[in-house]
C-alpha cells in the first residue's frame, strides 16, 4: 500500500484540532480529587507514618551540629557547628569502630559472598529432588532464627567449660580456649556465624537465576558430549554471571551495614578492640552513655556514607543491567 | 527423574561428591539445633561436664519444668504474641492500602510518592534520632510504641506495590464500572487476587516481629512488657551471675546451660510450626521485591 | 425472561460532541462528534493508536474527558462516575475475578449495588440461561474455555441491564474459529436485548459483520461514518477505502485525461475509462488515485482489447474463489475471481477490465473521493 497518500481532511466534523478549553489548574485538581480522593485516603496513613517515624528523625539529625540538651529540646539547643565531628575524628574508639566495620565487611564479602553461589551451583547438580528439597529445607532454616538464639547457640558451643568446640579440642589434647574473650577470635566467629546463618537462604537468588537458564542450552551441550562439570562452567556460570555481578555491587553498596545486633550480642569489653563497629559505638555512646548529640554525629556520618555507597551501587547496577535495586 | 545410566563415570563421581558435600553442609546447619535440643533434655551435671554431643544424656525434662514455672517466661511469651500479632495486623493495615495507592496510575505525583517511600530505604536517620523521636512521642515502654513504631517498611510496600502493578488495570476498571468504590475494589478484588503476596508480606512481618530484639531492648525497660527475645537474652547472659539462681542450682537437676537451651527450644518451636509457609513464600518474596523496577 | 426483552427508557442514545482527550500537551483524540441512536450497534474501527479505545473509555468514564460533551440517554455525564452512567463494559481480557465462580462473577455488580439476594440469584439464573452458562455457574474462570469466559464477561454486563453496552475488543483473545462463532452470538444477543452498543475493534471483518453503523477512526479523528455497505461501496477517502475490505482496495496513481467519450485515467501508457461525471471531467490534467476493489476487477486473457495489462505473480486458490496477485506500475494489484469452471483460464490471465462505475477516483493530494461517485447498494 505504498501508493496510499496521507489522508488529510475528509469528513467535515471535528477536523481541525480543537482549542482545548483549559480549565484552571486548581479546578483540575479539585475535579481530580473529587473523582479519586479514595486512593489519597489510602496513601495518607503510610505517608503520615513515614513522616512521623522516619522523616521527623531526619529533622532531629540536626543535633549532630548542636549542643543538645534534653531540657531545651532539639530546636532550641544552641548550634555548635562541626565540633562533634572534630571530636569524632580525633576519637580513637570511633576510628577503631570505623576500621573494624570496614574490615569485617570486607572479610564478610570475601568469605561470605562466594558461598551462596557455590551452594546454588551444587544444588543445581543434585539429581534427586527429594534430597535437594530436604537439604534446602535445612539450610534455609537458620535465616529465620533470631540473632539472640543464634548468639545463644554460639555462646553455648564455644563455652570454655561445656562447649562442644572445646570438648572437641580436648580430644586432641588441646587446652580449652575462651574464644569469646579473645579479640583475635571474634571476627572469624562472627563471620563464620553469618555465613552459617545466611548462605543457604542467599542461594535462593542464584537458584532462581539458574532456573531461568534455557534447558535447550543443556540439551544441546549433552548432544555435543559435554560433561556436567563442563556444563556448569560453560553454561550455568556464564548465565548467572549478571546476577552475581549485581549482587556483588549491592553487597559493596551495603558495606557499612554490619549486623550490629549480632555484634552487641556476641562482643564484650575484652573484644571491643576487634569487635566494636560504628553502630555499636553509637549505641554505647548515645543510648547507654547519653551523649546523644555526639552519637548522632557518628550516625549522620555513617548514614551519609552509606547513602552515597548505596546510590552509587544502585546507579551502577542499573547501568549494568537496566534493573535497579528497587 | 534423571537416569544415572546416561552419565559417564566422571559425571557419576561428580554427582556423588557433590551430594556428599551438600549433605555435610546440611548436617553442619542442623547439628547446632540438635545439640541445643539434646542439651535441654539432659541433666545439668552431664551438660556442664561437656558430655552431651548428639543425643540427650540421662534424659530429663527438669530444665523445661524449671522454665515453665517461671512467671517471666510466660509474660514475655505472651508479650511476643502481642507484638507479633498486633504488629503484623498493624503493618498490613498500613501497607496494603498504601501499596495499592502507589500502584495506581491515576495517582497524581506517583513518582514523588514512590520516592518518599524508597528514600527511607536508602537513607536512615540512625539510632539516636529515632530513639529521641520515640521518646518525644511518649512511646517508650509502651506496647503501642513497639507495635506502631515498626509498622511500615519500604521494602514490604514496594514488594506489594510491584505485585499490584502486575494485576491488569482492567480488574480495577471492571469493578469500578460494576459500581465498586476504590476501597471495595481493593478489598473485594485486589486483596483476594494478591493472597500470595500478602501472605509473603505478613510472614516477613511475623518473622521480624517474633525475632525482634534490639529495639525492644532499647525501648522497653518494664519487665512486664519485654518480649521473649529480650528475656532470653537476660537468661543467657545474666543467669550465670544471678546469685539466687546460683544457690538454687547446687542440687538441681538442671543448669544454666540446660535452662538456656530449653528456652531457646521453646522460642524456636513457633517458627518451626510456620516454617513450611515461610519456606514457600519467602523465596517468592525476595524475588518479587528484589531486583525489579 | 421477559425483563430482558426490553431495557432502558425511550432515549438510550449516546451523544458525543467535540470529545477531546489530551494528556498534558499531547492530544490523542481531536474532537469526536458522534450520535449513537437508541438500540443501535455502532462499531468504532481503526488501526491501533487511532483513539478508538480512548474514546470508548471516555464514554465509560474510565478516562477523564479533556473537552467536549458526552450525553447518555439525554443526560450530560462528563462528570458522572462510571458506576452512575448506567453503562456496562466487556473488557478485552474479560477481567473475570479468578477467586469468584461464574455465578459470583456475574453477581458482583449486583452485590456491590446491594441488590436483594433473591433478586440476584434469579437474575444470575436468567442471564446464565440466555448465555448457555447454566451448567457452569459453579465453576471458576480458570476452569472455563475461552469462549465460555467471553460469555461470562458478557453476562456480567448484561445482568445489570444497562442503557449502553461498551465492548473493548472483546474477541481479540480468541482463536479465529471461536471469534466467528462469538461474533454471531453477540449479534444475536443484540437483536434479542436491543440495547444500544458501542463496540471497538481493529478487525474490519468484525466491524462489517456486527455494525449497524461503522465509525472509521484514524489518528484521533473520524474518517467516515456509515453503514457497512455504504463504507464499502462509497469510501470517503483512500484511508477508508484501504482499511475496509479484504483484500484491500487496489490503488493506482494516474492522470486524468480527456478521452473520446469522457474522462480517462492514464498511467504508464495504459488507460481506464471513467464515468462521465462533472467532477471527473473537471479534473482533467490532475493527478488522482484510482481505486479498484479486487472483487470489481474482472480478470481477462491477453486477447481482450480494452484490458489493462498486469503481470501475474501468484495465484492463491481458496476453493470457490481465487486471489490473483499481480504487479501493476510496480505496486501489488489483487483480483478476486471465481474458480469453478475457470481453473484453466486462471493460467492465462494477462490483464483485467473494470466497469467505469465501479472505479473510485480520489484526489491525488487530499485523498478525498471526488464528489458524485455514488454506488447504490
Amino acid at each position: 500500500m505504498t501508493g496510499l497518500p496521507d489522508t488529510p481532511s475528509a469528513a467535515g466534523s471535528g477536523r481541525k484540532a480543537r482549542e482545548v478549553r483549559k480549565p484552571g489548574r486548581l479546578q483540575r485538581i479539585t475535579e481530580h480529587l473529587r473523582r479519586e480522593w479514595q486512593i489519597y485516603a489510602m496513601l495518607l496513613p503510610t505517608v503520615l507514618w513515614m513522616v512521623i517515624f522516619l522523616y521527623k528523625p531526619m529533622y532531629g539529625l540536626q543535633i549532630a551540629f548542636k549542643d543538645y540538651s534534653v531540657f531545651r529540646g532539639i530546636a532550641n539547643s544552641p548550634w555548635i557547628g562541626l565540633e562533634h565531628f572534630e571530636t569524632l575524628f580525633n576519637n580513637d574508639q570511633f576510628l577503631r569502630a570505623l576500621k573494624n566495620t570496614i574490615i569485617m565487611s570486607a572479610y564478610g564479602l570475601l568469605f561470605g559472598f562466594p558461598v551462596p553461589i557455590l551452594l546454588a551451583l551444587m544444588f543445581n547438580e543434585v539429581l534427586s529432588q527429594t534430597f535437594k528439597k530436604s537439604a534446602q529445607t535445612i539450610v534455609y532454616l537458620p535465616h529465620f532464627i533470631s540473632s539472640v538464639i543464634i548468639a545463644g547457640i554460639v555462646m553455648t558451643a564455644f563455652s570454655p567449660s561445656a562447649g562442644i568446640v572445646n570438648t572437641a579440642l580436648g580430644w586432641f589434647g588441646l587446652e580449652p580456649v575462651y574464644f569469646l574473650t579473645k579479640p583475635e577470635w571474634f571476627r572469624p566467629i562472627f563471620i563464620g556465624t553469618g555465613i552459617w546463618q545466611e548462605a543457604g537462604f542467599q542461594s535462593i537468588v542464584y537458584l532462581a537465576a539458574i532456573a531461568g537458564v534455557s534447558p535447550t542450552l543443556y540439551e544441546s551441550a549433552v548432544v555435543d558430549g559435554a560433561s556436567r562439570w563442563q556444563m556448569m562452567w560453560k553454561i550455568t556460570i556464564p548465565s548467572i554471571l549478571p546476577t552475581i555481578i549485581i549482587m556483588l555491587i549491592i553487597r559493596i553498596g551495603n558495606i557499612l551495614e554490619i549486623s550490629f545486633e549480632m555484634v552487641i550480642l556476641l562482643y564484650q569489653p575484652a573484644t571491643y578492640e576487634t569487635a566494636d563497629v560504628v553502630n555499636t559505638f553509637i549505641y554505647r555512646q548515645g543510648l547507654q552513655g547519653g551523649q546523644y548529640d555526639f552519637a548522632a554525629a557518628a550516625g549522620l556520618f555513617n548514614a551519609v556514607v552509606a547513602f552515597v555507597l548505596v546510590m552509587t551501587a544502585n546507579t551502577i547496577s542499573k547501568r549494568y543491567s537496566r534493573t535497579s535495586l528497587w | 527423574m534423571a537416569n544415572m545410566n546416561l552419565y559417564s563415570r566422571g559425571d557419576k563421581l561428580f554427582v556423588i561428591v557433590n551430594m556428599i558435600l551438600i549433605g555435610l553442609f546440611a548436617i553442619s546447619t542442623l547439628y547446632p539445633f540438635i545439640y541445643i535440643t539434646s542439651l535441654s533434655l539432659s541433666t545439668g551435671f552431664e551438660a556442664r561436664a561437656g558430655n552431651v554431643m548428639l543425643t540427650p544424656v540421662e534424659f530429663t525434662l527438669e530444665a523445661y519444668k524449671r522454665v515453665l514455672i517461671e512467671p517471666q517466661f510466660w509474660i514475655s511469651y505472651r508479650n511476643t504474641f502481642i507484638y507479633t500479632i498486633g504488629g503484623t495486623l498493624m503493618s498490613l493495615a498500613f501497607i496494603i492500602p498504601g501499596a495499592y495507592a502507589l500502584s495506581r496510575p491515576q495517582l497524581y505525583g506517583r513518582r514523588f510518592w514512590n520516592l518518599v517511600v524508597a528514600f527511607t530505604m536508602w537513607f536512615n536517620a540512625g539510632l539516636i534520632p529515632f530513639f529521641l523521636n520515640m521518646r518525644d512521642l511518649g512511646l517508650l515502654d509502651s506496647y503501642f510504641g513497639i507495635i506502631i513504631g515498626f509498622a511500615v517498611n519500604g521494602f514490604n510496600i514496594i514488594l506489594l506495590r510491584n505485585f499490584f502493578e502486575g494485576i491488569p488495570q482492567s480488574f480495577e476498571e471492571a469493578a469500578r464500572m460494576d459500581g465498586a468504590n476504590e476501597f471495595q475494589v481493593l478489598w473485594k478484588v485486589y486483596v483476594p487476587l494478591s493472597k500470595p503476596a500478602i501472605a509473603t508480606v505478613a510472614l516477613f512481618c511475623i518473622v521480624s516481629r517474633w525475632n525482634g530484639f534490639f529495639w525492644a531492648m532499647v525501648l522497653l525497660q518494664d519487665e512486664d512488657k519485654i518480649p521473649l527475645q529480650v528475656y532470653l537474652r537476660h537468661v543467657i547472659t545474666e543467669l550465670t551471675d544471678d546469685e539466687s539462681f546460683g544457690a538454687e542450682l547446687i542440687n538441681a537437676p538442671y543448669s544454666v546451660e540446660t535452662v538456656s537451651a530449653a528456652i531457646i527450644v521453646c522460642s524456636i518451636i513457633p517458627i518451626l510450626l510456620i516454617y513450611p509457609f515461610l519456606q514457600k513464600y519467602f523465596s517468592k518474596g525476595i524475588l518479587l521485591g528484589g531486583v525489579k523496577e | 425472561m421477559a425483563g430482558f426483552a426490553k431495557t432502558g427508557g425511550d432515549m438510550s442514545g449516546v451523544n458525543l460532541q467535540g470529545l477531546v482527550k489530551a494528556y498534558g500537551a499531547v492530544q490523542v483524540v481531536h474532537g469526536i462528534d458522534l450520535d449513537v441512536q437508541e438500540k443501535e450497534f455502532v462499531v468504532l474501527v481503526g488501526p491501533s493508536g487511532c483513539g478508538k479505545s480512548t474514546t470508548l473509555r471516555m464514554i465509560a468514564g474510565l478516562e477523564e474527558i479533556s473537552d467536549g460533551d458526552l450525553t447518555i440517554d439525554g443526560r450530560h455525564v462528563n462528570r458522572v462516575a462510571p458506576k452512575d452512567r448506567d453503562v456496562a463494559m466487556v473488557f478485552q481480557n474479560y477481567a473475570l475475578y479468578p477467586h469468584l465462580n461464574v455465578a459470583e462473577n456475574i453477581a458482583f455488580g449486583l452485590r456491590i449495588r446491594k441488590t436483594p439476594k433473591d433478586d440476584i440469584a434469579q437474575q444470575v439464573q436468567e442471564v446464565g440461561g440466555i448465555l448457555g452458562l447454566t451448567d457452569y455457574l459453579e465453576r471458576r474462570p480458570a476452569d472455563l474455555s475461552g469462549g465460555q469466559r467471553q460469555r461470562v464477561a458478557m453476562g456480567r454486563a448484561i445482568v445489570r441491564r444497562p442503557k449502553v453496552f461498551l465492548f473493548d475488543e472483546p474477541l481479540s483473545n480468541l482463536d479465529a474459529k471461536l471469534r466467528t462463532q462469538m461474533r454471531a452470538e453477540i449479534k444475536r444477543l443484540h437483536k434479542r436485548l436491543g440495547v444500544t452498543s458501542i463496540y471497538v475493534t481493529h478487525d474490519q471483518v468484525e466491524a462489517m459483520t456486527l455494525a449497524d453503523r461503522i465509525v472509521v477512526m484514524h489518528d484521533g479523528r473520524i474518517e467516515q461514518i456509515g453503514t457497512p455497505m455504504e463504507l464499502f461501496l462509497n469510501p470517503a477517502n483512500t484511508f477508508v477505502a484501504g482499511f475496509l475490505g479484504a483484500p484491500p482496495m487496489n490503488m493506482i496513481t494516474a492522470q486524468i485525461v480527456a478521452g473520446d467519450q469522457g474522462p480517462v485515467a492514464e498511467f504508464g501508457g495504459q488507460r481506464i475509462v471513467l464515468q462521465p461525471l462533472p467532477s471527473l471531467q473537471n479534473a482533467v490534467g490532475k493527478t488522482v488515485t484510482v481505486g479498484i476493489r479486487p472483487e470489481f476487477a474482472k480478470a481477462v486473457d491477453d486477447s481482450q482489447p480494452d484490458r489493462v495489462s498486469i503481470e501475474v505473480d501468484l495465484i492463491e486458490t481458496l476453493g470457490s474463489e481465487a486471489l490473483v496477485h499481480a504487479t501493476l506500475q510496480g505496486a501489488p494489484f489483487v483480483i478476486r475471481t471465481d474458480t469453478v469452471g475457470q481453473m484453466e483460464a486462471l493460467g492465462r490471465i494477462g490483464g483485467f477490465t473494470v466497469d467505469a462505475h465501479l472505479v473510485k477516483v480520489f484526489d491525488g493530494e487530499t485523498g478525498l473521493a471526488l464528489p458524485g461517485q455514488v454506488l447504490n447498494q
